[in-house]
């Protein structure tokens, strides 16, 4: 049985590595003998398979395929329909889990638990969905960890390096800063900070469009009418992005789908620089916050880590290495350092100090004492970048006569404006009644090693209290009981 | 149900400070010694629909034309101003993009464009 088993769960590649017997991590092949396998999944319509990986990727009709499910783990409400069968983000990964597991149980033997990585910025519901797709893969999650610690965790093994880092991590589909402290043996997290929808797929969507245009322009037709076609030019268009981080100027044929003729497609670096300057200065303006965060300046970094596929960009590296003042380094490749380093983590999550991603609170009528202004606001309980696990508590007064039942809203996000925090749960308590306003509650949130989150609410005068981890709901979302049925009928289904 | 669970509870901005861990009950304390006296609760009520009326409204606004009215930049700010004011927008609305609000969420994608502009227009290209 492999006992130190991590998997780097991505949008576009997914791989499963191993800590070996002499304490060094090794990626562990799928059964095409592929090291990372694309997670995409096909849903064949003449055979009860379900296809996983580059056969998938390349194979079929693109609306029997599913890329990219990963950037709707934290959609309560998405779910995909194949043949009149609604799948949840978290099935879809458990199949793209299964193949990892199945396959690769075959060269290092049975798989049972595993650490599994997930962007800084995921929030609670995607963590979740996580490890639900897990459970339905017949895995259990030892710990979730971000994807730049695990990088991060891996290059300081294998570089022997010490003192502040900061990871910029581009992978297909987010972004990923984080700021950490290398010891001897020990790394203590700073600060994460993240982007949804920021990355290398992005950037290819981008060039599809300048595909199109140009297309338009010599034959006076549109590029693609339907979404094979589009997948393909997709393809294409990533194709050229991968070389043009290797040369100055790529050219391309393409044809439409309908014979509205052939044209030549001229693309060059400094163009597909321009395309993707604004998303590039997103990704500045990241680092920067996490720089605030901890109060610390560029000069203050010691190393700068580049982490994933759309690390590759000559311009991400210079635009890095101007702002920093030294040159990024790279882990190898950029590609396989996250699943190297969650094998890593299995075994070393002892002496690595995480911190909480997101602040915890609830929303409260706050009075100012000095001015006299009553506002609603979004109270934080739990700080973001408090280390983890933790637990802390803050006192509320009951607003109104006769209050029969509190309820206290379960917010994330740090903004003061409840607009800008989700709401992510809700606690109800009810308390004796004839009490007059001003009662105090206590509101205590807890933050566990997987960064999910408990709250408790105690009424001091009567002692009642109530606990609950944060449930969602919503159409993407499946019950205990569903999850359970589900497990059981996707461990019998074939996955190849 | 909304205005009633903001009705629940009240807090006085001078005790903002987390209190370091779970109390026992008999250890608790307010959050400040002495909490000015609640308004009536129908006054409250009022505030909160009011501050919720707002909030509505303000999700439905039609979002101005130029980056410099979406970010709120005005031709009087120096550019430190300007930079210390894209810095609280970017961090706002980069965590309104993974909203679980799609409206949210859109409003987030358009004034990032914004704020990604008007950086590039004062501070100059990357």
């Amino acid at each position: 049985m492999a006992e130190h088993v991590g998997i780097d769960l991505g949008t576009t590649l997914s791989g499963l590595a191993y800590l070996k017997s002499d304490g060094n991590p090794e990626i562990v092949p799928n059964a095409d003998g592929e090291r990372l396998t694309p997670s995409v999944v096909y849903f064949d319509a003449h055979e009860d398979v379900k296809l996983v990986g580059s056969a998938a990727r390349d194979g079929g009709d693109p609306d029997r395929t599913i890329f990219q499910i990963k950037r709707h783990m934290d959609d309560p409400e998405h779910m995909v329909e194949i043949d009149g069968k609604k799948w949840a983000p978290s099935e879809i990964s458990a199949l793209i889990l299964s193949k990892l597991k199945r396959d690769c149980s075959r060269i290092i033997g049975e798989i049972n638990e595993v650490v599994i990585t997930v962007p800084a910025n995921f929030n609670e519901l995607a963590r979740k969905s996580t490890i639900a797709a897990a459970e339905m893969a017949g895995m259990t999650v030892k710990r979730l960890v971000n994807e730049p610690t695990a990088a991060a965790v891996y290059y300081a093994h294998n570089q022997g390096i010490k003192g502040r880092m900061l990871v910029y991590d581009l992978g297909g589909g987010t972004l990923d800063v984080t700021i950490l402290e290398v010891g001897a043996d020990d790394i203590r997290i700073l600060t994460s900070e993240g982007a949804r929808h920021l990355g290398g797929s992005n950037f290819d969507e981008l060039l599809l469009a300048a595909y199109a245009e140009q297309y338009q322009k010599q034959t006076g037709a549109d590029l693609y009418s339907d979404e094979r076609h589009r997948r393909r030019v997709l393809q294409a268009a990533e194709d050229a992005k991968k070389m043009l981080s290797k040369l100055q100027r790529v050219n391309d044929t393409i044809a439409n789908d309908k014979d509205g003729g052939i044209a030549r497609i001229d693309l060059t670096r400094d163009g597909f620089e321009k395309l993707v300057r604004r998303m590039l200065t997103r990704t500045i303006m990241l680092v920067e916050q996490a720089l605030d965060d901890v109060k610390l300046k560029p000069a203050d970094i010691d190393h700068v880590l580049l982490v994933g596929g759309s690390t590759r960009l000559p311009k991400v590296k210079a635009m890095l290495e101007k702002y920093f003042g030294k040159p990024p380094r790279t882990c190898g490749n950029v590609d396989e350092c996250v699943a190297l380093g969650a094998a890593l983590f299995a075994k070393k999550s002892a002496r690595i100090q995480e911190v909480c991603n997101a602040s915890y609170g609830t929303l409260a009528m706050i009075y100012n004492a000095t001015t006299g202004e009553e506002k609603l606001q979004n109270s934080v309980v739990i700080p973001k970048n408090t280390p983890i696990p933790c637990s802390r508590t803050q006192m509320y007064l009951t607003s109104e006569d006769n209050e029969k039942l509190i309820e206290v809203d379960i917010t994330q996000g740090e903004d003061q404006d409840p607009r800008f925090v989700d709401v992510i749960g809700r606690l109800s308590l009810e308390v004796p009644p004839n009490r007059p306003q001003g009662c105090e509650i206590a509101v205590t949130f807890s933050y566990d090693e997987n960064q999910r989150v408990r709250a408790l609410v105690v009424d001091k005068q009567s002692g009642r209290s109530r606990e609950v981890a944060v449930n969602y709901t919503g159409a993407g979302i499946l019950s205990d009981e569903d999850l359970k049925r589900r497990t059981h009928h996707l461990r019998a289904m074939r996955i190849e | 149900m909304f205005k009633r669970v903001l009705a629940s509870l009240s807090k006085s901005l001078g005790g903002s400070k987390p209190t370091p861990a779970p109390q026992p009950a008999s250890a608790a304390k307010p959050a400040t010694p002495a909490p000015p006296p609640q308004p009536p609760a129908a006054k409250q009520n009022a505030a909160i629909q009011k501050a919720a009326a707002q909030a509505k409204a303000a999700v439905q606004e039609k979002v101005p034309a130029s980056p410099e009215e979406m970010c709120g930049v005005t031709a009087k700010m120096t550019k430190d101003q300007i930079g210390t004011q894209l810095k609280m927008l970017y961090r706002r609305y980069n965590r309104g993009a993974s909203s679980l609000d799609a409206k949210v969420r859109a409003e987030a994608d358009q004034m990032l464009d914004a704020i990604v502009a008007m950086r590039e227009k004062t501070f100059g290209e990357l």
